[in-house]
């Protein structure tokens, strides 16, 4: 187990290093000078062309990309061209409130999630079956900004009740949470609904029964434990996405999380904090992707025996 | 009363699909005695497990209905007992054995929790004397107590087969109902299994439905013999007078279909044809289309079951006098 998780955090190496490499590209092609945005529209060439100079702008794309990935290695990734901040401070300064949301949409998720996912398909082809599957459907199938807009139409501007942006208050999170954790509760109940219903068509779920355990036994303990293996998949890649920032909903509710900072940092062209803000979602979706798998070693030791 | 412990009355189950109903089981009568061992014989399809479910009333519903009978287990007709009555039947009175031992047991429990889990639900005990009896239970099935904390997938097929007998045999049930349980496995190990649970059985003076198409199994393991076919029991006798004088037609073919030693063979096929669709039986006599004897008779008279010897049954126009039976050999 222990070599295991090593060998997946060795692994994180080269998938940074991918990952770098494309972004540093794609920042590369783009147009536009950065020594001209940090100099401003009165700049002469010449002075551009010194400041391009002095950022090593002027090297080849391979050498700059070299220069960044030896730099990186001793923690430095560069100073926001606005802020003046090293990048990594401007990031970490707004996972907290980043944090705070997914823990909440996933909170949220998880608890109507599971249970919807259980009652539908214990009650397959029942009306609170097909009640609850139009609402998954609808629910994956909303465009967040749309949802959150709408939701401060209702609650914010006509009601009154709560804040529609800002971050002070556990107030200001409800909105935003619901809007973020509504497309993951849609998928969680679908995930296990199709999978209890896998599950309890197995035979040792027929077993169970013949054992003479009580029917809620037979769910909440035989079935569930087993239904949840690829439950618990979905629910990780679904918070490490929303780890990363959710750009969307952070931007309609001003919420000063990771994703509005990447945001605001593409419109202003500040490239560093956005290189910054990806390396960041990028290792943080690998660490919970290992986090849940080894989750998953506890739940099933079929996993489990692999590992040693 | 008698020691009869179950008798099955006209026991019809059906399968609605929307490919049509699946007439899996037709008016089946049965009886079995405290002890005894019935060998229920037929091939793949003819109902056998629908009946074995059916009487633990396990049928997946939908598409699984019991449609009408009785089935009596000392006195009391399990199809009118509430699910909490029947629940507490189940694992206790009447255990089975499943058919696939691979994939009968939970993945993600220990043996030994599973076997205990029985034990807990029936048998006034806590936890722990419930984890002990678990452990007694697999050495009683020939596996080390010391592997209680191992999951499934660390057994073998056979094993896997041991402690599904374990679990099923926690409770010393009164009536053990063994689906095929060596289909699965190897043929070394068929033989151990089988010894095993014949061994335990006596142990536990239970009664065993054991569902096989291996006449084999059956001449080594039953004191009588039901041969299924499309959902109906077309002979019933002890072991004895069926291999001396098979009567039905089909029953015949069984026999004849019996390998020489050297050869195995997986399945039954003992005569022409296929068993008939089920959404869609042939009228009259289930068989006919595939009997070397018929007549048009055959395919009009729905055949009755009549007496042929002692406890010696079989539903068969020819044994009724309706049909001649020409050439069929009955000493
Ligand atoms: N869940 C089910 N749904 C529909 N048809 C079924 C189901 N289970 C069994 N059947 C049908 O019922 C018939 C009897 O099946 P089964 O009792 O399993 O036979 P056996 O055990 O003798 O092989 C078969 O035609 C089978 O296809
Ligand atoms: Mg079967």
């Amino acid at each position: 187990m222990h070599k295991y998780v090593l060998k997946r955090l060795l692994l994180l190496i080269p998938v940074m290093l991918g990952v770098t490499f494309i972004v540093f590209g794609i920042m590369h092609l783009t147009p536009g000078s950065p020594a001209r945005l940090k100099l401003g529209e009165k700049a002469t060439p010449e002075q551009i062309a010194a400041l391009e100079h002095e950022m090593g702008l002027d090297k080849p794309f391979i050498i700059q990309y070299g220069n960044f990935v030896k730099n990186g290695l001793k923690g430095d990734f560069g100073r926001s061209y606005l802020s003046n901040k090293p990048v990594f401070e401007e990031v970490l300064d707004r996972f907290p409130a980043t944090l705070k949301l997914a823990v909440a949409a996933m909170t949220i998720a998880v608890v109507i999630g599971i249970p919807a996912g259980i009652i539908s398909a214990t009650k397959q082809y029942t009306l609170v079956d097909s009640v609850t599957m139009v609402l998954a459907l609808i629910g994956v199938s909303m465009p967040v900004f749309w949802l959150g807009l709408m939701l401060i139409l209702i609650f914010s501007v006509n009601l009154g009740w709560l804040p529609s942006s800002g971050a002070s208050t556990w107030m200001h999170l409800i909105l935003p949470s619901i809007t973020l954790g509504l497309s993951s509760t849609a998928i969680i109940t679908r995930m296990t609904r199709s999978s209890m219903l896998e599950v309890i068509r197995q035979d040792y779920i027929r077993t169970a029964r013949a054992k003479g355990v009580p029917e809620r036994k037979v769910i909440n303990k035989h079935a569930l434990r087993n239904a949840l293996i690829p439950v618990v998949t979905v629910i990780g890649l679904q918070f490490g996405s929303l780890l990363g920032g959710a750009v969307l909903t952070e931007s309609v509710f001003s919420w000063p999380g990771v994703g509005k900072l990447m945001i605001d940092s593409i419109k202003k062209q500040d490239i560093p904090v956005v290189m910054a803000s990806i390396i960041f979602i990028a290792i943080t979706f690998s660490i919970v992707n290992l986090a849940v798998d080894i989750l998953y070693a506890f739940i099933d030791p079929r996993i489990k025996s692999q590992y040693q | 009363m008698s020691n009869e412990f179950l008798s099955i009355e006209d026991l019809h189950i059906h399968y609605i699909t929307q490919e049509g109903t699946v007439k899996a089981v037709n008016g089946i009568d049965l009886k079995l005695n405290k002890g005894e061992t019935l060998g229920l014989v037929g091939e793949t399809g003819a109902g056998k497990t629908t009946t074995a479910l059916g009487i633990l009333r396990l049928i997946p519903n939908p598409p699984g209905k019991i449609m009408d009978g009785k089935i009596i287990l000392e006195g009391r007709n399990l199809l009118e007992l509430s699910e909490e009555e029947m629940r507490k039947i189940r694992g206790k009175k009447v255990s089975m054995i499943f058919q696939d031992p691979m994939t009968s047991l939970n993945p993600v429990m220990t043996v030994g929790e599973q076997i205990a889990e029985v034990i807990e639900i029936h048998e006034d005990v806590n936890k722990e004397e419930a984890k002990e009896k678990a452990k007694e239970m697999l050495e009683l099935v020939g596996i080390s107590g010391g592997r209680a904390g191992d999951y499934p997938h660390q057994f073998s097929g056979g094993m896997k087969q041991r402690v599904v007998i374990a679990i099923a045999l926690a409770c010393s049930p009164e009536l053990l109902i063994a689906d095929e349980p060596t289909t699965a496995l190897d043929v070394t190990i068929q033989a151990q299994v089988l010894d095993l649970m014949q061994g335990l059985k006596k142990e536990f003076n239970t009664a065993m439905i054991l569902i096989t198409h291996d006449l084999g199994v059956v001449a080594e393991a039953c004191d009588k013999v039901a041969i299924i076919y499309a959902g109906e029991i077309v002979e019933y006798a002890d072991i004895e007078s069926l291999f001396a004088s098979p009567k039905h037609p089909y029953t015949q073919g069984l026999f004849a279909s019996i390998p020489s030693l050297d050869e195995d063979v997986e399945r039954l096929n003992p005569i022409k044809g296929l068993m008939p669709e089920p959404t869609d039986l042939p009228s009259g006599c289930r068989f006919h289309p595939r009997c070397p004897y018929a007549e048009a008779k055959c395919s009009e008279m729905d055949p009755k079951s009549v007496e042929v010897g002692a406890e010696h049954r079989v539903k068969c126009l020819i044994y009724s006098g309706e049909v001649s039976g020409k050439g069929i050999e009955n000493e």
